[in-house]
């Protein structure tokens, strides 16, 4: 008997991480919030720890119309041109 | 058709043997499954006129694709008949659309299932169930169809309770979740003709459920007061959001509200002023959100949008009606979107057609 393969043969996308930062020290943060309850203010919070310990700026929030879908290009693209990292996470 | 010999599995001719390898393969929804043999899934494909690597949906986060080939292969898992096909088909389009956010409402903890709404004459084509018991067992094209769209999210999207599926509690509907609309005895246009569809076109409608919330008055004569308790159940502390709804009629509440001349924009427009909690209430239990009571009374606000007031949705085209289920009964529903704003969107497709394709 011969079966299909249910799973999915499409071709996957080539996923691969940033280099890590050397030093944090006085880098620039971007906050990605996801427009839930509580978001910015956790994030902030979270941003507030590097400011204190490494001296990093907190340069801008990018804010997700839809807290579910992924962020559209465009605002990665333009936080990547911004910052040095960025925060993120859920809020609820 | 070449077989692509990357992607058989070559078992024993013991098709309970069968079974037990699509369990050890981690195929299944937990029930048993139909052994996708290469005949069975090569006759699901003569119902599609696209060729099997045709990509229907796109995951977007993943990229994970849902070619033509992977749906008809989870469609005979879950027991479909050929005919049933172009239903899946019709449904995953919709559902990739962006507004749908298949990834958020299948990854969130809201726990929602895909409703499939079947509207039109392909539905009796087909045997599908608009009558009694409409969303319970006892159909096999509502319940492999639904079933189908499971496995496809399960298998092809690897969407996995746990992993990528992080459900606080899901519903049932997670199983299966798919109904046909009433054509008979139904007083308003079918939503497949609301929709736009010329004469002659089925449509399916794909909605992001929350779950299933019953509808019992079996002493109201007006409309107002059908529609009343259906407005209470869409306003409960639980639900209240910005979200959708859905609201299928049972036929005794319908008749009710048809004779006495009302139309479905007169229905959506009542079940929207009427759907609403006030901002104390919504304070006190904790769920009131400036941002979101803004969005709904802002410059853009429905006329019937009332200030100190939570409406559920932001118009009244946020909600849709027709009805379903056995002719006695007092028994309707409403369906809470996933979503608590517009994280998605319903949407729909037609079935076996293609209309304005690029």
């Amino acid at each position: 008997m011969q079966l299909y393969d249910p799973t999915s043969s499409g071709a996957e996308r080539a996923l691969s991480r940033a280099a890590a930062l050397a030093s944090l020290e006085g880098k620039t943060i971007g906050i990605l919030e996801n427009g839930k309850l509580n978001a910015v203010e956790m994030l902030h919070e979270v941003a507030d720890l590097f400011v204190q310990r490494h001296g990093c700026v907190i340069r801008t929030v990018y804010s997700k119309s839809n807290a579910s879908a992924p962020a559209p290009s465009d605002t990665l693209a333009k936080a990547a041109a911004e910052v040095d990292f960025l925060i993120t996470g859920l809020g609820d | 058709m070449p077989l692509d010999v990357n992607r058989i599995h070559d078992v024993p001719a013991d098709v309970l043997a069968a079974i037990d390898y699509c369990y050890e393969q981690g195929w299944t929804d937990g029930l048993p499954v139909v052994p996708p043999v290469v005949e069975r899934v090569h006759a699901m494909l003569a119902y599609e006129g696209r060729p099997p690597e045709a990509v229907i949906a796109t995951h977007p986060a993943t990229t994970l694709q849902l070619t033509v080939h992977a749906a008809a292969v989870n469609a005979v898992m879950a027991g479909c008949l050929p005919e049933y096909f172009p239903v899946i088909v019709a449904a995953f389009e919709a559902m990739d659309k962006p507004g749908f956010n298949f990834h958020g409402s299948t990854a969130s903890t809201g726990g929602s299932a895909p409703l499939l709404i079947v509207s039109g004459g392909y539905a009796d084509a087909i045997g599908m169930n608009a009558d009694v018991n409409l969303f319970g067992p006892g159909n096999r094209a509502n319940a492999t169809i639904g079933r189908a769209t499971r496995l496809i999210l399960r298998n092809v999207f690897q969407m996995i309770p746990g992993i990528s599926d992080k459900s606080t509690q899901g519903n049932p509907g997670k199983y299966s979740f798919c109904i046909a609309e009433r054509a008979r005895g139904n007083p308003w246009p079918l939503l497949c003709a609301e929709q736009g569809y010329p004469d002659g076109v089925s449509s399916v409608t794909v909605f992001a459920g929350g779950g299933f919330c019953n509808v019992e008055n079996h002493g109201g004569n007006t409309p107002e007061q059908i529609l009343g308790s259906v407005a209470g159940a869409m306003a409960n502390d639980g639900c209240i959001t910005l979200g959708q709804s859905v609201v299928i009629l049972a036929p005794e509440h319908m008749r009710i509200i048809a004779d006495a001349g009302w139309s479905r924009q007169r229905a959506q427009e009542f079940l929207f002023a009427h759907a609403k909690r006030s901002v104390a209430e919504m304070t006190r239990i904790g769920k009131y959100r400036d941002v979101e009571y803004d969005k709904q009374h802002g410059p853009e606000a429905h006329p019937l949008a009332e200030a100190g007031y939570l409406h559920r949705g932001l118009t009244p085209d946020d909600i849709l009606i027709t009805m379903g289920g056995g002719d006695a009964g007092g028994h309707s529903c409403f369906i809470p979107s996933w979503s608590r704003g517009r994280g998605s969107i319903m949407q729909h497709k037609p079935i076996g057609v293609c209309i304005d394709c690029a």
